[in-house]
């Protein structure tokens, strides 16, 4: 940063800054004006923002030479100075200003040549809201900047969920709306932008770039997570899988963290080398205790990784694996007993079971394994039926384990 | 006459005049003491009265008497007052609206009884005690008779003294609709005084009155909820009283007649020409045999004409009593009707002339013919007779405003002036304005010497105004009188005066200022009693014209409203506001005016609510509002009567500045946003002393004398605690401390105590909507750091979502904000344990977790059990094959009660139950060889159903059936 910085220096950058805004937008060179809107990317100290610093009149001088750009420009200045000043609430304010501004005019664009400008800002308009919330919860102060970004950007939605070329666009909008409902928790928000992208007839998916493509089929399959619709989760899971930057090995682990859970209620274990690579540790415990039947390793996994489970929001999820480890002991009674008593294989008595789970390390009543075993067959994890007066599990002679086979419990 | 007006006006004076004679000079002759006890004794007619009137409460109240009604009532002095009249009176301190109807009634009857009808004479008796006593009697009549109403009624007898003040003092919007109510009801219980054969009627009445405003005036919702619509209502309660004293005499209930606003211009006609309807009336209290065809429909039994005089007294009572307390309100009504008025005061002499005709009581016939104005009011159709009475009555009026001014000082009158104002441009009247005012302040003067020292305060003013500069500038119209050198009087007139002004009367039309000017804080108590001073003074004579005046005033204008109101909504609509206006200025309370506004902008919702007026919800509600302005009353009465004149005042500026403060923000920003009011300036503090107060959702700002301090909501919430009664009373009550918690900003560890205990209380009660209320506050307050029952909340919120929102997030969020220790803490653990059963389908599990459930867990799972029985035994058939014991079954799903020792205990009884509700679910039983009940699980697995709850509602809360309402205190 410069020591000090010359009036009439600063003045020059400033119009420097400020003609290169114009020019791209007279040239309606979408790249280069994102590229000078990108307001959070900028380090704290630039040319520019020096300039503006020692030419407090910048707002003046900006809506002077360009009368027309009078209420974008000076707001856009406003925000990389407070920005660079570190006090993000003005500046998110200014820039939410100089951002409406710009969606005017951006409306009355026929060509969808600005559509990287606008997506900066939509981005750059959620990263401000972010710090300036951080700031705000700091000082005690009611963070309520990334709600109004919300907010600001179904505007932009609205304006690109027309007929014509921009609304190739809407797909990033919404992915950055995705990011901002899921960070204050109100995904139920999300639904309205979901049903218009996947019911509005002037959207075709598959023209969606790949990259808003794979980002919203990750948000919106945990959606389905959450709603234990494991199915659809599965099947957008992979499509962010697979459609998914190879080389981002970060977005592939998140894409898994989902997936993985989902997978394994749908009965689809994962090698541990997978695990490995993708740092999914945490899962390893799971997908062990699952193979062996182990009860008592699932409780402890759990446990172990329980915060960090609740909070990604799968904890219910492999919670409910409970009864496929419960499955997969019954299963290796049945094989162990096939193997001492083919005769009677197929009927397992209550009290082995009982004191199998003993062994574990977990003590259950005859009624509540009794129960347990009910539930198995109920929910159709095993083949058979219980018979109460004998308290024996006479499990059907033809696959009495059947395959999940992608069908959710 | 006008005596007997000004007696009504003076209250318990006027009772003992009433007593004494008919005579004017009589009632100047009494000391106008507010005891009961007075009035009593200074008649040998009131002391009749008086001895019948224990032996009829006595008799009522054994009958009807509810225990109910001393809970509902929050003052049992009230209660104590009804028995023993003259209590009440003297606690009241003020002469309440209600003693004044008393007086009327009384010296109607008397005129009745002793000249013509000796017969009747009995029933008047009655009357007159009942009116004596005014609610004692009556009202428990009807009280026993229609439970639902007795509340109202109750309300209305126990509030009668206090309602009317309230009206005066009280301000509250809500106290006006009620204290109709009160009336109404009031006409009922006459006519039981009369005939106990029509116990009967006050019911009918009630309906019919009910009915009646609906269709009256499809456009003016009945009783509904808002207070609004109360006021809409008003003109029906006048109606009613109207035709059921014109219908009355015909048949005692007379249903028909009270139905439609047709009725009341059907009496109106009588009054205007003494033949058909009128006659009819007159006569049936002449001679019980004649039914006048006209009511032929209603016509009952003999007793029920008995009761016709009676009840056309207790009609001409009630208006008065309207009158009398409605004064300052009657401001607004009149503003709007004024071209009305007149009108009803030529229909109302007439009749009057027939009254003192047919009963020939020279001395009557004066007192009835006011009181004849006052009860006609009727016509508005009858043109001609509108601009001569009209002056009068104007001049009348603002003389009696002058003379009561001074204690409420400006408030009611700078309502209208503004009103005035608007009409007339500021500029044109400049002069004639300040003339205006002068004459205002002047005309309050009782004597001479007030009035030259009225002159001198004006000279001031005006010499300071010049000075200022803002002779010209002011508006005078709007300036609050000043207070008279001597505190002397009341105001109600100083509104009719205002509305006097022919411009007013038509339109609703905007204040130049906000409704809620503090100016209008005048209480209506307050003037009632400058009138009783006034006629302790000896200015009786004026005094009583202009009350007179006023009260015919009134009524007109209330008829005439009542008539408007069906026709011409936006006519009501304005009304309304100024009614609001002027309530709100009573109460006192700056405060209130703030919120009044709000509730202009529902009122058209509140219209539209009509529909639900008669529901017995409203009706309950509209007993909870009554009752709490009671104490509001009560209360603010007090504490002004015992105040001195000066410090009330001083009151008055205070509230004042605030509700200028509020004021000036509505009319700044006209939509100030809410943060940015100055929550602290207004937050309240609360003086009231009752332990129990019953909720009433607010619809204004809260006023101090009826909330509760912090101390004494500690006080009520261990009443609470320790109370016997029943789930909807304690539910009511702990609203109402929540309420008086918030209003006052209370957040502190008595908080949680009341959230954690009405939280409790509701979920034993199944209450769940309540309990989530209370459980997000609750959740807040821990949050902020009020130490509580932290952890056994945090289980039933644990246990809440998981059973009963079923939202996979919100569970996550709250398994996720348990800290280490929660997870430690039993009901919390024994939360996710019912969670991992839940999530397993493991149905022993859960019913184990059901018995051994720790604090209320068991109250939230319950909700929970019939679900999980039915899941489980679907289960169950689907898994065991053949069969499954129904006693084992019985016992899984916690039908059985097993011992310590593993024993069934009760066992047959417990399955016996579980056979019942497997029936009930289509399971198929069976006995096999050893005789024991089994389910066919095979063939039970396709026949499971889930029953249709017996008990449901059609809006879903069995809480809400009609029948439990009837159960409610």
């Amino acid at each position: 940063m410069a020591a000090y910085l010359s009036m009439g220096e600063a003045h020059r950058r400033i119009n420097d800054y400020l003609s290169r805004l114009s020019d791209a937008i007279s040239d309606s060179d979408g790249a280069a004006l994102a590229s000078l809107l990108a307001v959070s990317s900028a380090p704290a100290s630039t040319p520019l923002s020096d300039a503006l610093a020692a030419f407090p009149d910048f707002a003046r001088l900006a809506s002077d030479r360009f009368p027309h750009l009078s209420d974008f420009l000076p707001q856009l200045l406003r925000a990389i100075h407070s920005h660079s000043t570190r006090r993000f609430s003005d500046a998110y304010s200014s820039f939410e200003k100089a951002a409406s501004a710009f969606l005017q005019e951006f409306r009355n664009w026929e060509t969808p040549w600005a559509m990287e400008a606008m997506h900066t800002v939509a981005l750059e308009i959620r990263l401000l809201a972010e710090k300036a919330d951080r700031e705000l919860a700091m000082s005690g102060k009611n963070p309520d900047k990334l709600q109004a970004a919300g907010s600001f950007l179904m505007k932009v939605f609205g304006a690109l969920a027309v007929k014509g070329p921009k609304r190739v666009g809407a797909l990033y909008v919404t992915c950055q709306l995705f990011k901002i409902y899921f960070r204050l928790g109100t995904v139920n928000l999300c639904r309205s932008v979901i049903r218009s992208i996947e019911t509005a007839r002037n959207f075709d998916f598959e023209d969606f770039p790949v990259k808003d493509k794979v980002t919203y089929m990750y948000y919106t399959g945990r959606l389905e997570v959450f709603n234990e619709n494991f199915l659809v989760a599965d099947q957008k899971l992979t499509y962010a899988l697979v459609h998914c930057n190879p080389q981002s090995e970060s977005n592939l682990r998140k894409i898994l963290k989902f997936l993985i859970p989902v997978k394994l209620s749908i009965g689809v274990l994962p090698s541990r080398a997978l695990l490995e690579k993708y740092n999914l540790i945490e899962y390893a415990d799971i997908v062990t205790s699952l193979t062996r039947g182990d009860l008592r390793l699932l409780k402890q996994a759990l446990d172990t990784h329980e915060d960090q489970l609740l909070k990604s929001g799968v904890y219910l999820v492999l919670e409910k694996l409970e009864l496929q480890v419960y499955r997969r002991l019954v299963k290796k009674i049945h094989i162990i007993q096939r193997q001492k008593e083919p005769a009677k294989a197929h009927q397992i008595k209550l009290d082995v079971l009982v004191k199998t789970l003993r062994w574990l390390g977990i003590q259950m009543d005859v009624d509540e394994v009794e129960c347990i075993m009910a539930c198995l067959i109920y929910k159709n994890l095993i083949k058979g039926y219980f018979a109460h007066k004998s308290k024996v599990l006479v499990l059907s002679k033809q696959d009495p384990f059947p395959k999940l086979n992608g069908k959710p419990i | 006459m006008a005596s007997h007006g000004a007696a009504a006006a003076a209250g318990s004076d006027a009772t003992s005049v009433e007593v004494s004679g008919m005579c004017q000079t009589n009632q100047p002759a009494y000391p106008p003491v507010p005891s009961g006890d007075h009035s009593w004794s200074s008649s040998t007619g009131a002391a009749t009265v008086s001895w019948n009137y224990p032996v009829d409460n006595q008799s009522q109240a054994a009958v009807y008497y509810d225990p109910q009604r001393d809970v509902s009532v929050s003052g049992d002095n009230q209660n104590v007052a009804s028995s023993v009249p003259p209590v009440v009176q003297s606690t009241m301190g003020l002469t309440s609206a209600s003693q004044s109807h008393v007086p009327y009634s009384n010296s109607l009857q008397h005129g009745y009884n002793p000249p013509e009808y000796t017969n009747y004479y009995y029933n008047n008796y009655p009357q007159t005690t009942n009116t004596s006593a005014q609610q004692g009697g009556a009202n428990q009549h009807s009280g026993a008779a229609y439970q639902p109403l007795t509340s109202f009624q109750n309300s209305g007898s126990y509030v009668d003294p206090t309602s009317n003040t309230y009206y005066n003092d009280g301000g509250h919007q809500t106290a006006p609709g009620y204290g109709t109510n009160n009336y109404y009801y009031q006409h009922d219980t006459w006519n039981h005084g009369s005939s106990e054969n029509n116990y009967a009627q006050p019911y009918q009445n009630c309906s019919s009155s009910d009915t009646s405003l609906v269709q009256s005036s499809s456009s003016v919702p009945a009783n509904s909820f808002s207070y609004q619509q109360q006021y809409n209502q008003w003109p029906y309660y006048y109606n009613h009283s109207v035709p059921s004293s014109a219908g009355n005499p015909v048949a005692g209930s007379s249903n028909t007649d009270n139905r439609s606003v047709n009725t009341v211009s059907s009496y109106s006609y009588p009054s205007s020409e003494p033949p058909p309807p009128g006659t009819t009336s007159w006569k049936s209290n002449s001679g019980p045999s004649v039914a006048p065809p006209v009511q032929a429909p209603g016509v009952l039994e003999p007793q029920n004409q008995y009761v016709k005089p009676a009840q056309e007294i207790s009609g001409f009572q009630y208006q008065y009593g309207y009158h009398a307390p409605g004064a300052p309100l009657s401001q607004n009504y009149y503003a709007n009707q004024a071209v009305y008025p007149q009108n009803t005061m030529n229909v109302n002499h007439v009749p009057v002339n027939n009254h003192g005709d047919q009963h020939k009581s020279g001395s009557l016939t004066t007192d009835t013919s006011s009181e004849n104005k006052v009860q006609v009011p009727v016509n508005p159709r009858i043109a001609p007779g509108f601009s001569m009475v009209i002056p009068k009555s104007e001049k009348k009026i603002l003389g009696a405003d002058l003379a009561k001014k001074p204690a409420y000082v400006s408030v009611s009158v700078p309502e209208n002036d503004a009103k005035a104002v608007q009409h007339v441009p500021d500029a044109r009247s400049l002069p004639f304005s300040l003339r205006n005012y002068s004459m205002r302040n002047l005309n309050r003067c009782k004597d001479e010497a007030q009035k030259v020292a009225c002159q001198s305060i004006i000279q001031e003013i005006t010499n300071k105004a010049i000075s200022d500069g803002t002779l010209l500038t002011k508006n005078w119209d709007t300036e609050p009188l000043f207070p008279l050198p001597e505190n002397l009087l009341t105001t109600p007139e100083t509104s009719s005066a205002n509305n006097s002004s022919p411009l007013s009367t038509s339109t609703p039309r905007r204040r130049l200022k906000s409704r809620w000017e503090p100016v209008l804080e005048g209480n209506v108590t307050d003037k009632v009693e400058p009138v009783a001073k006034a006629l302790m003074n000896g200015s009786t004579q004026s005094v009583f014209v202009t009350s007179n005046n006023m009260v015919n005033n009134w009524d007109a204008g209330k008829f005439l409203q009542s008539r408007h109101t069906p026709l011409n909504k936006i006519t009501k609509r304005p009304t309304k506001k100024q009614k609001i206006g002027s309530y709100s200025s009573p109460m006192q309370n700056g405060n209130t005016s703030s919120d009044s506004d709000k509730e202009q902008g529902l009122t058209k919702y509140y219209t539209n609510a009509t529909a639900l007026a008669n529901s017995p919800e409203e009706k309950k509600r509209r007993e909870h509002r009554s009752k709490r302005f009671e104490k509001g009353k009560d209360s603010s009465s007090k504490s002004r009567s015992s105040a001195a004149n000066k410090d009330s005042m001083a009151h008055v500026r205070a509230r004042r500045a605030i509700s200028a403060l509020v004021t000036s923000n509505y009319e700044d920003g006209g939509s100030l946003a809410v943060e940015d009011m100055d929550w602290d300036a207004l937050t309240v503090k609360g003086t009231c002393q009752e332990i129990e107060k019953r909720y009433l959702r607010l619809t204004s700002a809260p006023d101090p004398s009826t909330v509760r301090p912090e101390h004494v909501l500690e006080k009520a919430l261990s009443m609470v605690d320790t109370s016997l009664k029943n789930y909807l009373y304690k539910c009511d009550q702990l609203k109402s401390i929540r309420q008086d918690l918030t209003v006052q900003r209370i957040q502190n560890e008595l908080t949680v105590k009341v959230y954690e205990t009405h939280a409790r209380l509701a979920l034993q009660a199944g209450d769940l909507p309540e309990f989530n209320q209370c459980q997000s506050q609750l959740k807040r307050l821990y949050r902020e750091g009020n130490k509580g029952c932290y952890f056994e909340f945090s289980a039933y919120n644990l246990l809440c979502v998981m059973l009963h929102s079923n939202n996979k997030r919100d569970l996550l969020s709250s398994m996720a904000s348990l800290s280490k220790e929660a997870k430690q803490d039993g009901a919390v653990k024994h939360a996710l344990a019912v969670h991992s059963a839940l999530s397993s389908g493991n149905y022993v599990i859960f019913f184990k977790l059901y018995k051994q459930a720790p604090n209320l867990n068991s109250c939230l799972m319950e909700l929970y059990v019939e679900r999980m029985r039915f899941e489980a035994i679907k289960c169950m058939s689907r898994s065991y094959r053949p069969t499954v014991p129904v006693v084992y079954v019985a016992q899984i799903l916690g039908f059985l009660r097993i011992d310590t020792d593993g024993s069934v205990l009760n066992g047959d009884d417990r399955s016996d139950e579980c056979e019942i509700w497997l029936k009930a679910h289509g399971a198929i039983l069976s006995v096999d060889n050893s005789g024991e009940l089994q389910i066919d699980t095979k063939a039970s697995s396709t026949t499971l159903y889930m029953p249709e709850p017996e008990n449901a509602v059609a809006h879903g809360d069995a809480s809400l059936a009609v029948g439990d309402f009837f159960a409610r205190t």
